[in-house]
């Protein structure tokens, strides 16, 4: 058992205590007794000289032995006055040197517990420190004083703590990662029939009826859904997973996105959208993994493509701006509020115009997108407008090749 | 007439495949796995043999991936296309020596498919 700081304040209080009272009583004791001496003295003193006066004055006796008693008795007051005067002084000194003593110890003491404390207390803050920065690993050896050993144990039980939820969490999240990428995976083949059979109908179109047809586009519309949702679902398992890698390569800007805006003009066509693109000339070619920034775009436009009013304004633009590329997707659609601007990239997330429109969307391309950008070492930033309308933005460095 | 060997080990799959190649034009054989690939291969009447090979990467018994690899050991050359339910598996992906013509991903985009095999078989 580790002694413990109350106990020993209490015990340094004490002995302090009692080393003052000590001395203070012994120093008075003595003083008195020193005083009470003196006056005894002096006054037996003064005694004999008076015996020896009235011899004088009787006149009988020996003078000489009489007169040479009062002279003697002066000098023993003499004597006895600086006697008192100097055992006064020592008593003093006693006492002061006492006090100065037990100042000292109590002083020594005190910085005794302070050092006493101020290692383990060290060692928590360091250790403190370095789980706060990550290190799960982060534990103290702290013995000392009872309250700061208790306060280390305190501290390792909290540290083990939270070493195992952190691994059960780690667990966990590659468990999650794994179901995904295992479900996405076995869904893949019956999926595969699904929408091979349904295109197989739409070859022999002809010999069915008009609300056959439809049917059928129902089904391959909602399995292109699916593909989509599940190829969106293993991107963000592999994001999460740190497994989504890319291999950049220098790529034009332009061809990006003609890409993008050839692969959307069908769907804004048939909601009668304008979509334009401004791509500004002799831009530098970009590091990228065009197939990943295709993907973006894509997801962008559909974006404003689905939550924008039919005869809305879609416009791609990429410009330079220092040794950078800027490519932007703006829209003049219904905007998004402010209250939901700063939630739009988190997964199945979703405009109020998605869940109340037909919209396509998975809730999940925005979330994409962004880890995409930020792979690309770029970032994915929105500018709105309620009314007005919206600008999904993002930058990339231009190619050093 | 151009013939493909089909190797998947869901009889859906190989129906669709079998419908479509056939629709296509293609003679079409089909297995159930890669152990039945290489049996076929190996037991086929030369001349009889198919044009291409069209195999599921992952298969019970043998994958498409080893039946390849067994029957590049043997001398079959004939052009194979690995069908993988990752979504954008890559020729990168295969190894070197199995000389793997292409990639087709689930769900299969069969004017694709029917394009490469187009390709390999003329």
């Amino acid at each position: 058992m580790s002694p413990s700081l109350a106990n020993r304040l209490r015990i340094g209080f004490a002995i302090g205590f009692a080393v003052l009272t000590a001395m203070a009583v012994i120093g008075v004791g003595r003083f008195i007794q020193q005083r009470q001496d003196f006056e005894d003295a002096v006054a037996r003193s003064y005694q004999v000289e008076m015996g020896a006066r009235v011899r004088l004055a009787h006149g009988d006796g020996n003078r000489q032995a009489a007169e040479a008693t009062v002279a003697a008795q002066g000098e023993r007051r003499e004597e006895l006055r600086d006697q008192i005067s100097a055992d006064t002084r020592d008593t003093t000194l006693l006492v002061a040197a006492g006090l100065i003593a037990g100042l000292t110890g109590a002083l020594l003491l005190f910085s005794g517990l302070i050092a006493s404390m101020r290692r383990p207390l060290e060692e928590l803050v360091d250790a403190a420190g370095r789980l706060a920065g990550g290190d799960r690993s982060a534990r103290v050896q702290v013995g000392g004083l009872s309250e700061t050993a208790t306060l280390g144990a305190a501290f390792n039980e909290m540290a083990d703590e939270l070493e195992q939820e952190a691994s059960q969490r780690d667990r966990l999240d590659r468990l999650k990662d794994e179901f995904v990428l295992t479900a996405s995976h076995e869904l893949r083949s019956p999926l595969t029939s699904v929408q091979g059979f349904a295109e197989l109908l739409m070859l022999e179109r002809d010999t069915l009826t008009p609300k056959q047809v439809e049917t059928v586009e129902i089904i391959l519309d909602n399995c292109r859904h699916l593909v989509r949702l599940l190829n969106d679902l293993l991107d963000l398992a592999r994001s999460d997973a740190g497994r989504l890698a890319i291999t950049p390569a220098p790529t034009e800007v332009g061809r990006l996105v003609d890409d993008a805006v050839r692969t959307m003009r069908a769907q804004t066509e048939t909601a009668n959208q304008a979509l334009t693109q401004s791509v500004e000339a002799d831009l530098p070619p970009i590091d990228v993994e065009a197939d990943r920034i295709r993907q973006i775009l894509v997801n962008l436009l559909t974006n404003a493509h689905e939550y924008s009013p039919e005869g809305a304004s879609i416009e791609v633009t990429a410009r330079a701006i220092d040794a950078e590329v800027e490519i932007a997707v703006t829209d003049n659609g219904p905007g998004i509020p402010e209250s939901q601007l700063e939630h739009i990239f988190e997964r199945f997330v979703r405009g109020d115009a998605g869940l109340t429109q037909r919209v396509g969307g998975t809730g999940l391309g925005l979330a994409i997108s962004k880890s995409l950008v930020e792979l690309h070492g770029g970032k994915l930033e929105v500018d709105s407008t309620p009314g007005i309308g919206s600008t999904f933005s993002f930058r990339l460095p231009a190619s050093s090749r | 007439m151009i013939r493909v060997l089909v190797a998947d080990d869901s009889e859906t799959i190989l129906l669709l495949m079998r419908t479509r190649l056939e629709l296509a034009g293609y003679e079409v054989e089909t297995a159930a796995d890669g152990q039945e690939v290489t049996e076929l291969m190996q037991s086929g009447v030369p001349g009889e043999l198919p044009d291409l090979l069209l195999l599921d990467a992952m298969m019970p018994r043998k994958s498409g991936i080893d039946a390849l690899r067994e029957l590049r050991a043997a001398g079959v050359d004939t052009p194979a296309l690995i069908v993988s339910a990752h979504q954008d598996a890559t020729d990168a992906d295969a190894p070197s020596d199995l000389e793997v013509s292409g990639f087709v991903n689930k769900p299969i985009d069969f004017e694709r498919l029917l394009d490469s095999i187009a390709e390999l078989t003329s």
